[in-house]
């Protein structure tokens, strides 16, 4: 069943939407759809969510937004990387491995 | 084009909650309908495809809210950022003034140094005497028990009935206790010292919240009559003489033939009265019955809950049913209870409340001064200030530009002064004010340092806003075109001949003290106190106590006679005479003696209290024991009569001379020779003595006292049980009859120690309370007026290159240098006899202030504020003479030309 990732524990989204944008400037919808796409659907993001934490980040200087043109010529807001957010990715990804790694142990020690 | 947030600020560009809810609604459209777009692509009907992207997309209004909150903080962080900013800006722009004008701000810190330096030295003292808790536990609860006669004058002492009375009625006290103190000779491993020495009552220790550093205090068997004697010590003196060893306790001191064993040690800094060595048990001692022998001070701890007007009702309450039964056997009428700290530093606390205003004065003129400098200052950057304006900085922003230049000059005052305070404080503590209490509390601390801090706070405040009135006060576009043709204009002027005034006003004022204080002095160094102030040396010895009374008459008369022989033959002395009291320096006791018949009169001890009710038989006087060379030594004349001679030795009738005053007192119109008075209640010597002379009075209590009417009864007949004794010296050669005498003195009785001055140095000691406050506000008046007569000269010079042209051309037109000088000069003037005129106002109010601390001089004396005002016209004379000569050398045509 597809999960909401708004379940998952708080900063998960924060560190996706990092990961989304080492790809390039993306506008909010293209970063959700590629997280929805490389997460086999399992994750599905509310919108709103992915909104915030866009914002957020912005604010936390990890990420900058700059008006653009989409592929269908029309207005959207762009957001890019910033040298801070690739090394609050770098800090949260490692984490991030390291506790999955951890819960996997601990689940398969069964 | 994507804009910084800071700069869309600076350029004032819309950052309003209306932008940034468009722009999110912008960016949310454009989601929802690429994700319809999807949708429909995939063949979903379009009103579904809308439906379902709404759902997906979440709660709009949320995140409208959250985004605004985010943008709200995110502009405090900015705007805090901006302001911290401009204020670093601002002191790195200030520090650049600054060194741009070296002398300038060199002269400012250094002015405000000044000043700061000198409040905070008296402030340091004023902090460690008036303000400090006294250091024991809760310091505020601690209150020393007064007694009030029926005139309504305070006694500082108790009897012994009555404190058991009032210990056995009160209820408001935790504990109380009564003391005395004075200094003993105590012997320890072999040497004899003096040390002051108190005898306390069971509760002493816990009034003052004592606990030992070592031993233990009194045990209750120590504390009853005729117990073995013990004795508590001070830390110091612990450390002192036993090096803070153990085997301290138990240890023996000797007070004459008594042995003390010691038994514990006060915690450090903790010994009450000030500089007590040895505390022994009161209770060893009989108790007295007399309600009239006032011996006893007493302390007490406040109990729990009771306030200070609460006990002071209680106390007054007892000794008013006191008196109501005890009528005239006691003189207590009345009492009150007065915080312990209020007593130990009330006599000073006006003085040194006064010093410190003078210093506070003080400090304003410095302000003024700096003030003054400011304004000539702001007057030379009127067209940086005016470009800086015409550019668009705010009045707002400037004023905080020149604040920060002033805060930058005042936090250089505030270091400079410290440094001066540390300096001002020893030299404070060099002059040795004798009188000052807690001397050992005052120095440096939280306390002083916040004071140098608002003091400096707040000349920072001043200096800044006047800078700030004087730039922004103008006309701009006069400002900027008059910039580059005159520095400064007249308002300038204005403002700085009012600081100047000011100035000098207070200079006047200060002055104006210094000259009261100073003929005050003056007065009271010429008293004539009726004995010799030169050529008499002292030397007080310090007599052991012996508790033997049938040897201890011969053996005084055996050293004082021994004694005064050896001195006699010294080479230079012209006289050596002896008495049980130091003039100046305590004198002696008084009491009050009955007037008998006839010598032949009997009188027991139990009769005394009965006949003194009999006013008309009774008399009060100070009584002195003195052998005949003491007056010869003092230049102590008789006037009538006899003097005590070889005659009044003992074994004959008991001889005494009297003062002139008690002669006149006592007997007006009658002959006093013959008379016979009864003053055994003084030494326990009930026999009768008869008054053979009358010598002129002395002012043995201080210079500025009355003298005091005293009987002098012979030494050799009445040795007495006083502890110590005086030799009073008359040599022509005071500096080698003290080494003598030391060594004489010390060869005779090595257990008897001695104190040898010269009678030049009592004198000066005993007006020390005077000469230390003349001096200060005689330095701080001479402070002031040097800094007034900167003040002045720097307006003149001021007011002499803005007439530049305006003299160029009278001396075109003829006009002599003299006149030219005698304009500029009158310039001066004018300011300072506005000056004058305002400072005598001030000074007739603020030297009225000194009342009580002058001798003989009235504190609105018309001569020395004549000397005052003439002092600070020839001070103008001299600071407008200066800028005068340079006005009167003017080219005409240079003066023309720059005009």
């Amino acid at each position: 069943m597809p999960r909401d990732a708004s379940d998952l524990l708080h900063g998960t989204l924060d560190v996706l939407v990092l990961k989304t944008l080492t790809w390039g400037p993306m506008h909010g919808y293209a970063i959700a759809e590629w997280i929805e796409e490389r997460g086999d659907g399992e994750l599905v993001i509310v919108d709103a969510a992915l909104y915030k934490a866009l914002h957020r980040l912005e604010d936390a200087g990890a990420i900058e937004s700059e008006w653009g043109y989409s592929e269908n010529n029309r207005r959207a807001k762009y957001y890019a990387l910033t040298t801070r957010g690739r090394a609050q990715l770098r800090a949260e990804a490692a984490t991030w491995r390291r506790y999955a790694t951890a819960v996997g142990r601990i689940l398969g020690s069964t | 084009m994507r804009i910084p947030r800071g700069v869309r600020r600076v350029f004032r560009l819309p950052t309003t909650r209306e932008r940034l809810v468009r722009e999110l609604d912008d960016e949310v459209r454009f989601h929802i309908e690429t994700r319809v777009e999807r949708l429909v692509a995939r063949g979903m009907p379009r009103d579904d495809a809308y439906t379902e992207a709404m759902r997906r997309f979440g709660d709009v209004d949320e995140l409208r809210s959250y985004c605004q909150t985010i943008e709200v903080t995110h502009m405090q962080r900015m705007e805090l950022r901006e302001r911290i900013g401009g204020l670093a800006q601002d002191l790195r722009y200030a520090l650049r003034q600054i060194h741009k004008a070296p002398a300038f701000s060199a002269i400012a810190a250094l002015t405000l140094a000044l000043g700061i330096g000198a409040t905070t030295s008296i402030f340091s003292v004023v902090s460690g005497v008036l303000l400090k808790p006294l250091p024991f536990r809760e310091p505020d609860r601690i209150v020393q028990l007064l007694g009030q006669d029926a005139k309504g004058n305070l006694q500082g002492r108790y009897t012994d009935p009555t404190f058991d009375d009032v210990a056995a009625q009160s209820h408001s006290f935790s504990a109380l206790a009564e003391y005395q103190f004075g200094v003993s000779t105590i012997q320890v491993g072999g040497e004899a010292y003096p040390l002051k020495t108190a005898s306390v009552s069971r509760g002493y220790f816990d009034v003052f919240g004592l606990t030992p550093a070592a031993g233990r205090f009194f045990a209750p068997d120590e504390q009853v009559l005729n117990a073995s004697p013990a004795a508590v010590i001070s830390y110091d003196f612990w450390q002192r003489q036993f090096g803070g060893a153990k085997s301290a306790i138990g240890a023996s001191l000797f007070r004459g033939s008594q042995r003390l064993i010691i038994v514990g040690v006060l915690p450090p800094h903790l010994e009450y009265p000030a500089g007590v060595d040895v505390l022994t048990p009161r209770e060893t001692r009989p108790k007295s019955t007399s309600r009239t022998a006032y011996n006893w001070l007493a302390v007490a701890r406040l109990a729990p809950g009771v306030s200070l007007p609460k006990a002071q009702v209680d106390l007054s309450t007892i000794l008013k049913r006191l008196k109501a039964t005890y009528g005239d056997y006691t003189w207590t009428s009345d009492g009150t209870v007065v915080p312990l700290r209020d007593r130990i530093v009330g006599p000073i606390k006006p003085m040194l409340l006064l010093i410190l205003a003078a210093s506070l004065v003080l400090l304003l003129i410095a302000c003024a001064n700096v003030a003054n400098l400011l304004v000539a200052r702001m007057a030379s950057r009127e067209g940086e200030i005016a470009v800086r304006l015409a550019l668009g900085a705010g009045r707002g922003r400037l004023a905080q530009q020149l604040l920060a230049e002033s805060s930058i000059l005042a936090l250089l005052g505030c270091v400079g002064g410290l440094a001066f305070t540390l300096l001002g404080v020893k030299l404070l503590l060099l002059l040795k004010p004798a009188s000052i209490p807690r001397v050992d509390d005052i120095g440096i601390d939280w306390r002083v340092l916040t004071f140098a801090v608002a003091a400096s706070a707040v000349m920072a405040l001043v200096l800044g806003l006047v800078a700030a009135w004087r730039a922004v006060r103008g006309d701009l576009r006069s400002a900027l075109a008059n910039a580059q043709r005159t520095k400064g204009g007249g308002a300038s002027y204005r403002l700085r001949g009012t600081l100047v005034v000011a100035q000098l006003a207070m200079t006047m004022v200060l002055l104006a003290g210094a000259a009261v204080l100073g003929r005050s002095f003056l007065h009271l160094m010429s008293v004539q106190p009726g004995f010799n102030t030169r050529g008499v040396v002292f030397a007080t010895a310090l007599l052991p106590q012996s508790t033997d009374d049938s040897t201890r008459t011969a053996r005084r008369g055996q050293y004082l006679q021994g004694a005064l022989a050896q001195l006699g033959a010294l080479p230079g002395v012209t006289a050596a005479g002896a008495a049980d009291g130091e003039l100046l320096n305590g004198g002696s006791s008084t009491g009050s003696f009955l007037v008998l018949d006839n010598a032949a009169v009997k009188i027991r001890m139990d009769d005394l209290e009965r006949l003194f009710q009999d006013k008309t038989r009774t008399g009060t006087a100070e009584y002195w024991l003195a052998t005949p060379g003491y007056f010869k030594a003092m230049g102590i004349p008789v006037v009538r009569g006899r003097m005590l001679d070889d005659r009044d030795r003992a074994g004959a009738p008991h001889a005494a001379v009297v003062s002139a005053s008690l002669a006149q007192k006592q007997w007006p119109g009658q002959d006093p020779i013959g008379k016979v008075i009864e003053f055994g209640n003084m030494d326990g010597d009930l026999t009768p003595i008869t008054i053979v002379g009358v010598v002129a009075d002395v002012r043995d209590r201080s210079l500025s006292a009355e003298p005091f009417p005293a009987v002098y009864a012979s030494y050799a007949q009445r040795p007495g049980n006083s502890s110590s004794l005086t030799f009073a010296i008359a040599t022509t050669a005071p500096a080698s009859t003290i080494a003598s005498a030391r060594r004489l003195l010390h060869d005779l009785r090595p257990d008897i120690p001695v104190h040898l001055q010269r009678v030049e140095d009592v004198v000066a000691s005993s007006v020390s309370y005077q000469r230390f406050l003349l001096l200060l506000v005689g330095v701080f008046g001479l402070v002031s007026l040097l800094l007034a007569a900167l003040g002045v000269y720097s307006v003149i010079a001021y007011l002499v290159a803005q007439r530049t042209p305006e003299l160029g051309i009278r001396v075109a037109l003829g006009a002599r240098s003299l006149d030219v000088v005698r304009l500029v000069v009158a310039q001066g003037l004018t300011l300072v006899i506005t000056g004058a005129v305002v400072g005598t106002a001030g000074a007739v109010f603020a030297t009225r202030l000194l009342k009580t601390m002058v001798y003989e001089t009235s504190t609105t004396d018309p001569v020395g504020f004549a000397v005052v005002i003439a002092l600070l016209c020839v001070i103008a004379v001299i600071a407008s003479w200066i800028p005068a000569r340079r006005a009167a050398q003017i080219d005409p045509m240079d003066a023309l030309r720059a005009g």
